[in-house]
């Protein structure tokens, strides 16, 4: 209940314009050149409407068109990328949902403590925590080392698949989303009206079964919130597996920028990275109706 | 109290030690890293060694080591300050004023949250090469790549955290201060800077450190966008295929793990409490 004299903000009136398009010119502007404007220009440069090198051509359609129909390598890494992708969100999900669901309904004076325990590493560096891992996974890294140690495997015999693979590119970024996927699903379940759970316990309904027609649906919106902050990113994901992936962990990310880093063909990774940019969008649209997203500021 | 399986004893305890594994599994790898730190050995393997120091020495010796950071202190400060200067105009556009087009603006400033960092990384490298080749042709002049478009990104994808970090405490606040501090004669440049700006002054900490932190671990962008003088990020993963230097980089890797999450932790306390300070009526 909010006290009498408690307002908030009324929307201002007309004779304020000045001052609403001050405001409005310095993010507006900054996003415009620095945001807009350079992705248009990718755009550009992709169709070969803007040239930067004498080997560009201006039928880079050409290039539009050897992606699309799988007529190179790219598209079937993109579809590694989005499987990857795929496994990596699903498993952060199933393995964070536990401890949100703990969090929200089982903990009861600590939950916020907890939370930020969980979310923490979330907040440390990134390139560290895969740094960690490349430690940990190396063949004569901590695991591997240990196991020499104490005599479970001979020094020459070191277990090889735990890095440089598609494993270790999946188990690293798990790793690394674990902790942000928690906290969605954490809210979802924390606002859920608990008298709706008792209603179903009063309707007869066992706590398993409350739990699986009544908690965990309401919380699906949270579920899939969580899902589409990991999955998304992780599509474009190029510096774990340059880390840690080697040959078997190469994504489509690390296509695109060696493209620009090694293969110097910046026509085909522009188209690559538009490629990228419009799945995106896709996704985002349609993911948006689902999870109904609200605009910042009604 | 709730009324499903969380209500059973068996269900809870397993749900206390699946939280508790997956904390163990979460900073295991951070704590082995701090471990071998203190390790005298340059290869971070089993069996543990002698204790040492001399890994935290070696780096402050290191001139590179040591400029990377500085360059990623330096570019985090100024990305910051800006993006949270443009995120406080952003969050009184979004709350304070209505008009045409409100809710492309809107999605306009939340949409760097989406793009992929490579892309955008490429993108900014783009721009900075076809501005170089229009200002080479026209006038012989030539700005090129480095820390400043460092910064220039880092703004961009760290103004819809300032937003969205802003706004929700500008919809909360009181109006009827604002409109008192009128009341007494005070003029609107003058409300801002001592009342509302003041009490908006936790989540514009709170935006500074999270653009902060943003802008100091990014590497994705900012290996696109510097040329001789690196990031931190960037030095770090240039180095990693050198395994001598491994130690000095977990040594400093250590370092700043350890600073951040005690600056985060730190931060939301004296956030929340400033808050309820500030609060003149907490809330509903």
């Amino acid at each position: 209940m909010r006290p009498p004299e408690t307002r908030t903000a009324r929307p201002a009136r007309p004779r304020t314009w000045p001052a609403t398009l001050g405001l409005l010119s310095g993010p507006l502007l900054w996003l415009t050149l620095f945001f807009v404007l350079p992705i248009v220009i990718v755009a550009a440069y992709s169709v070969g409407i803007l040239k930067l090198f004498p080997t560009d051509t201006s039928s880079a359609f050409h290039d539009w068109s050897r992606l699309l129909t799988g007529d190179s390598i790219y598209l079937g890494l993109f579809w590694k990328s989005m499987r990857v992708s795929l496994i990596v969100s699903v498993t952060c999900v199933v393995v964070a949902y536990p401890v949100a669901y703990f969090l929200a309904l089982g903990a009861r004076k600590r939950k916020y403590v907890l939370l930020l325990v969980i979310i923490a590493p979330f907040l440390t560096s990134y390139l560290l925590r895969v740094l960690a891992w490349k430690v940990i996974l190396g063949d004569a890294g901590v695991i591997n080392s240990f196991l020499f140690w104490t005599g479970l495997r001979g020094s020459d015999d070191p277990v090889q698949w735990l890095i440089y693979s598609q494993f270790t590119v999946m188990l690293v970024l798990a790793y690394v989303w674990v902790p942000f996927v928690a906290l969605p699903m954490f809210v979802t379940l924390e606002n859920l009206d608990h008298s709706l759970l008792e209603a179903s316990a009063d309707l007869g309904a066992s706590r398993w079964r409350t739990f699986l027609r009544v908690t965990l649906p309401l919380s699906g919106s949270g579920v899939l919130a969580a899902f589409v902050f990991v999955f998304i990113p992780t599509i474009g994901e190029f510096v774990t597996p340059l880390l840690v992936g080697g040959t078997r962990g190469y994504l489509y990310g690390n296509a695109v920028s060696d493209l620009f880093t090694q293969g110097l063909d910046w026509q085909a990774g522009s188209v690559l990275s538009l490629f990228l940019l419009a799945v995106v969008a896709v996704l985002m649209a349609i993911f948006a109706r689902f999870l109904q997203v609200r605009s910042v500021s009604a | 109290m709730t009324s499903d399986v969380a209500n059973s004893r068996v269900a809870l305890t397993g749900l206390r030690v699946f939280y508790a594994l997956l904390v163990l599994f979460l900073y295991a790898p951070i704590l082995l890293l701090a471990i071998f730190s203190f390790n005298d050995n340059p290869t971070p393997a089993f069996p543990l060694e002698r204790f040492t120091m001399r890994w935290y020495q070696q780096f402050l010796s290191n001139p590179q080591l040591i400029g990377s950071l500085r360059n990623s202190l330096v570019v985090a400060s100024i990305s910051s300050v800006i993006a949270v200067a443009l995120g406080l105009a952003g969050s009184f556009l979004l709350v304070r004023r209505r008009f045409v087009g409100k809710s492309a603006v809107s999605a306009l400033m939340l949409s760097p949250l989406v793009i992929p960092y490579l892309v955008f990384g490429i993108a900014l490298l783009i721009l900075f090469s076809a501005v170089d080749e229009f200002l080479t042709n026209t006038m012989g002049v030539y700005i090129g790549l480095g820390l400043h478009a460092v910064v220039v990104g880092h703004v961009v994808v760290s103004l819809p955290y300032t937003i969205l970090t802003i706004v929700p405490r500008l919809e909360r606040m009181n109006i009827s201060l604002e409109e008192a501090a009128r009341d007494l004669g005070a003029g609107p440049a003058q409300t801002l800077r001592r009342v509302t700006l003041p009490l908006l002054v936790p989540s514009i900490v709170s935006s500074f450190l999270i653009a902060f932190t943003l802008s100091f671990d990014e590497f994705a962008i900012a290996s696109f966008l510097t040329a001789r003088e690196l990031t931190w990020p960037v030095y770090l993963f240039a180095q990693l295929r050198f395994p001598v230097l491994l130690p000095q980089l977990i040594a400093v890797s250590v370092i700043v793990m350890v600073l951040s999450i005690a600056v985060v932790v730190a931060t939301e306390a004296l956030r929340q409490r400033a808050e309820r300070r500030l609060d003149l009526a907490p809330p509903a």
